[in-house]
């Protein structure tokens, strides 16, 4: 089936994020780190007229006041934001490889409107990625053990946030042992996650 | 003073009494001098009838500008900013401690707090009553006062999580922890508000136990503490007989009523709520709950297993129901006069769409828009299809029944239908394909950003095509987007005729975006020499200063000779005088240096404009460094005189006032060096 191909295509590369010290430390659990979203930027080095964008696109949003177009695409499902001096953000994908096939079909897509662009400078900038750990955990405990880069503010937010200044990513933890990890790319989030998990196995709670 | 010999009797015991200003010979008994000029601290009497120091408090970091008396700095006088601002940030404090009701200690703790967000430089670009309340919010979690952040954010009218993002980079800033809120703390407060009388103490202890035995259930991780508080206190309330309603706790207690009844129901949830009251206060359950949103996964997980079940009934039943579609558009088909010819397709088209569309509603209403499930129906309907395709003559369970036209239009039934079809494999397969290139080779993806070509590879132009609106729908769409935003079109037109009258005009002024002053930091050099290099580094090279001289300064002996290489200077003395201002303050010159420097400040605001009054100036300092070592006034006359400039006439009168300055000083009589700042 074909649409099986796809899936598991998908599931390879979600898989591949798995920590390897995850795999040894414990036997039957690995954690399933899921992307949801990837934001890249792109320029086209030329000027675009956001006008002739938004009346000649089929689904775009054209936002003069703020000056800019978002444009959807449905196949890799992607949202982008569309800037006159031809610079481009891509939100919404699942992983780097969509990110970029999403980032060309929409240049594929100005170049036919009749924009002379160019496909340079793209780069990842953020990956969201949740993951789910098999306990709860205590956040005041947790935020005691590590003091200064932890923060927790249950008057603001149920999270504690956790930053790790040398992969420059953030972990949000919560109480149910839900996180989500923001980095620059797939491998600095993996690498947070595997950062973080002995320090979230330390403050866990007996559930689950 | 140094001591010295008297001229009377030879003695050298000299007393020197500074309260009098008077130096005596021991011996003889002689006066050897008289007032003599001290600098120490002296005080002046306020018109209140207290007394108050005279001079002011220079910082030791940056420029130490002092603010000009003339122009009226409100009340406090001629201080200079960083005093200001903590003047000002120690009346905020104050306002604000005292309407929380906290007391002088945490006050003082919270000014103290502010001084070092101040040297921080923590509160450029921030609202000072924002940084004022974070500290005392810092303080109110230090000390464990019962005071919540909306508090300060309702007092402030101020959005509580700007309060909080603030509050967080004060503490993160000044490595302060705070310790974690305890909703405990809160009890006795909302308790006193929600007014019990003489049973309020029973009721807090009640909501206390209440509470402990939450957080041990797990219900306090992740939830504001407020909310936690409410709903024990509703419970101990009820249990004490007293009836307060959720309208009144929440109003204390500033939570929504929603999240009220929430934790409360989660309470109901625990075991503990099984117990009488009665038991409650004697027995203290072993067992631990899970935690609520604990138990809510678990519900969901029985749900979705649920679903996937359905949804496997469904499948099976989907494949009934379109058989059963399906003959009876057969009959229907008989019935009707039969299209031959292209057209047929389409017809026919359009029929497998629908069924298409028909079979994939089935799950979807169930699944409420679980689109893989969709897609995965979608798919599989689709290739049926194309097994059909091939196997035409077949007669089996087929999604289109209608066999006897499907021979006829099997050719032209084709390119449609591929082309639905094509889209999904084509992309799915070169994805693929790309996914393991990438693993295999490492692919220069330099080389395609340098070049600029768009990699027209996986793109299907055909799909991207359909992106793009044709003519017809082109005209309708704009017309749309006019009527909708006429109003901003209109505005932009009104801009732009504004711009072309303020044009011809000629008042026509361009606003750029106001870019940030860039920050400095102050220069910390050990000796002075090293301060002048590095100053010489920050500031732009400009022409009209002679760095010789600069680099001289400190050093004791230099000639006379070698100062006045200076150039001439172009019109733009009044730039050059802040700029001579600040590299006399920034060199780091000894304290009698810097008095002669503000000494000379007020003749050079008197020749305003007058660049040889401001080269002068270099050239006293210059001098005077020299002449204080070797005292030498007329090594002075002799610095402009060398000027090649034609303005030496000028030069020359200007000289006696500052000659005179000179002389004052090398007679070192500069002790009444009060206020003269007041020149400026």
């Amino acid at each position: 089936m074909k649409i099986d191909c796809v899936c598991t295509s998908w599931y390879a590369s979600v898989r591949t994020l798995r920590p390897d010290s995850l795999m040894e430390a414990n036997n039957d659990v690995a954690l399933d780190i899921i992307i949801t979203n990837v934001v890249s930027v792109f320029r086209t080095r030329c000027h675009l007229n956001l006008r002739t964008i938004a009346l000649e696109g089929s689904n775009v949003i054209y936002k003069p006041e703020v000056g800019k177009v978002l444009m959807k695409l449905r196949k890799p499902r992607i949202t982008a934001s569309i800037w006159s001096s031809g610079k481009i953000i891509c939100t919404g994908a699942t992983s780097e490889e969509e990110a970029k096939l999403g980032a060309r079909r929409l240049a594929r897509c100005l170049q036919k409107l009749g924009f002379k662009v160019k496909f340079t400078a793209f780069k990842v900038v953020n990956v969201l990625a949740v993951c789910t750990m098999p306990f709860h955990i205590h956040l005041i405990q947790f935020t005691k053990n590590n003091r200064p880069i932890a923060s927790y503010e249950p008057e603001l937010h149920p999270a504690a946030s956790y930053r790790i200044k040398n992969l420059k990513a953030t972990v949000q933890v919560f109480s149910t042992g839900s996180i989500t990890v923001t980095g620059p790319n797939v491998r600095h989030v993996a690498m947070a996650v595997e950062q973080i998990y002995p320090l979230l196995f330390e403050c866990k709670s007996t559930m689950r | 003073m140094s001591s010295r010999v008297c001229k009377t009797c030879g003695c050298t015991d000299i007393d020197i009494d500074q309260a009098r200003g008077n130096a005596v010979c021991m011996g003889c008994g002689s006066v050897l001098e008289d007032n003599i000029i001290v600098s120490e601290v002296t005080f002046v009497e306020n018109s209140g009838g207290g007394s108050s120091a005279v001079g002011q408090f220079v910082a030791s970091d940056g420029t130490g500008k002092t603010p000009v008396l003339g122009s009226g700095f409100h009340t406090t006088l001629g201080k200079e900013s960083r005093a200001q601002t903590l003047l000002n940030g120690k009346r905020q404090i104050n306002h604000l401690g005292h309407q929380l009701q906290l007391n002088q200690h945490c006050l003082d703790t919270a000014f103290n707090f502010f001084k070092m967000a101040v040297c921080k430089h923590l509160t450029r670009g921030r609202k000072m009553a924002h940084v004022v309340a974070a500290c005392l919010y810092l303080v109110c979690r230090t000390e464990g006062t019962p005071h919540m952040l909306l508090d300060l954010s309702d007092l402030l009218q101020v959005n509580v999580y700007i309060l909080g993002r603030t509050f967080l980079l004060l503490a993160r800033e000044l490595c302060i922890n705070a310790p974690a809120i305890d909703p405990c703390l809160y009890i006795p407060r909302f308790a006193h508000m929600l007014e019990f009388g003489e049973k309020n103490h029973e009721v807090s202890m009640t909501a206390l136990r209440l509470l402990q035995r939450m957080k041990r259930d797990w219900m306090h991780t992740g939830r504001r503490p407020s909310g936690l508080c409410g709903a024990a206190l509703l419970v101990a309330a009820r249990m004490h007989e007293f009836r307060r309603t959720v309208k009144e706790v929440i109003s204390v207690v500033k939570v929504c009523e929603a999240t009220l009844r929430k934790r409360l129901t989660e309470f109901e949830d625990t075991p503990t709520s099984q117990l009488t009251i009665d038991e409650f206060m004697r027995v203290d359950l072993e067992q631990e709950c899970d935690p609520p949103s604990f138990t809510a996964g678990q519900r969901k997980l029985r749900l979705q297993q649920l679903e996937h079940e359905l949804a496997k009934k469904i499948d099976e039943v989907q494949g009934e129901i379109c058989s059963y579609q399906d003959e009876i558009e057969l009959e229907l088909e008989s019935s009707r006069p039969k299209l031959k010819g292209p057209y047929a397709s389409y017809a026919r088209e359009d029929s497998s769409d629908d069924s298409v569309s028909v079979a994939s509603g089935l799950p979807g209403n169930e699944d409420d828009a679980d689109e893989e499930l969709k897609a995965a129906a979608q798919q599989l309907t689709k290739d049926f299809y194309s097994e059909l395709m091939p196997g035409a003559g077949e007669a089996s369970r087929a999604e289109e029944g209608s066999e006897a036209e499907s021979e006829q239009v099997v050719l032209p039934r084709y390119p449609p239908l591929a082309s639905l079809l094509g889209p999904l494999p084509t992309a799915a397969s070169l994805g693929l394909s790309e996914s393991i290139q990438k693993c295999i080779t490492e692919k220069d993806v330099d080389g395609n950003s340098e070049n600029g070509e768009l990699d027209l590879k996986g793109i299907d132009d055909d799909e991207i095509e359909r992106y793009i609106l044709n003519e017809k729908e082109v005209k309708i769409k704009t017309e749309l987007w006019m009527q909708q935003n006429a109003d901003y079109l209109k505005e932009q037109k009104e801009k732009e005729e504004r711009i072309a009258k303020e044009k011809e005009l000629g008042i026509y002024k361009e606003q750029k975006p106001k870019r940030p002053p860039k920050k400095r930091e102050p220069i910390r050099a050990s000796t002075a020499g090293e301060a002048i290099e590095k100053m010489l580094e920050q500031k732009k090279i400009s022409s009209k200063i002679n760095y010789d001289v600069l680099r001289d300064l400190d050093k004791k002996g230099s000639s006379p000779g070698a100062q006045p290489e200076e150039t001439p200077s172009s019109p733009g003395g009044r730039k050059l005088s802040g700029r001579r201002k600040r590299n006399m303050a920034a060199l780091g010159l000894g304290n009698p240096i810097s008095s002669v420097g503000k000494r000379l400040r007020p003749l050079i605001s008197a020749h305003v404009g007058k660049k040889p009054a401001s080269s002068q100036q270099a050239a006293k300092a210059s001098a005077a460094v020299v002449t204080a070592e070797t005292s030498q006034p007329v090594v002075v006359e002799s610095g402009p005189v060398v000027y090649e400039d034609a303005m030496e006439e000028e030069e020359e009168e200007e000289e006696e006032p500052c000659v005179s300055a000179m002389q004052l000083m090398g007679g070192n009589d500069y002790g009444c060096d009060v206020d003269d700042d007041d020149g400026l």
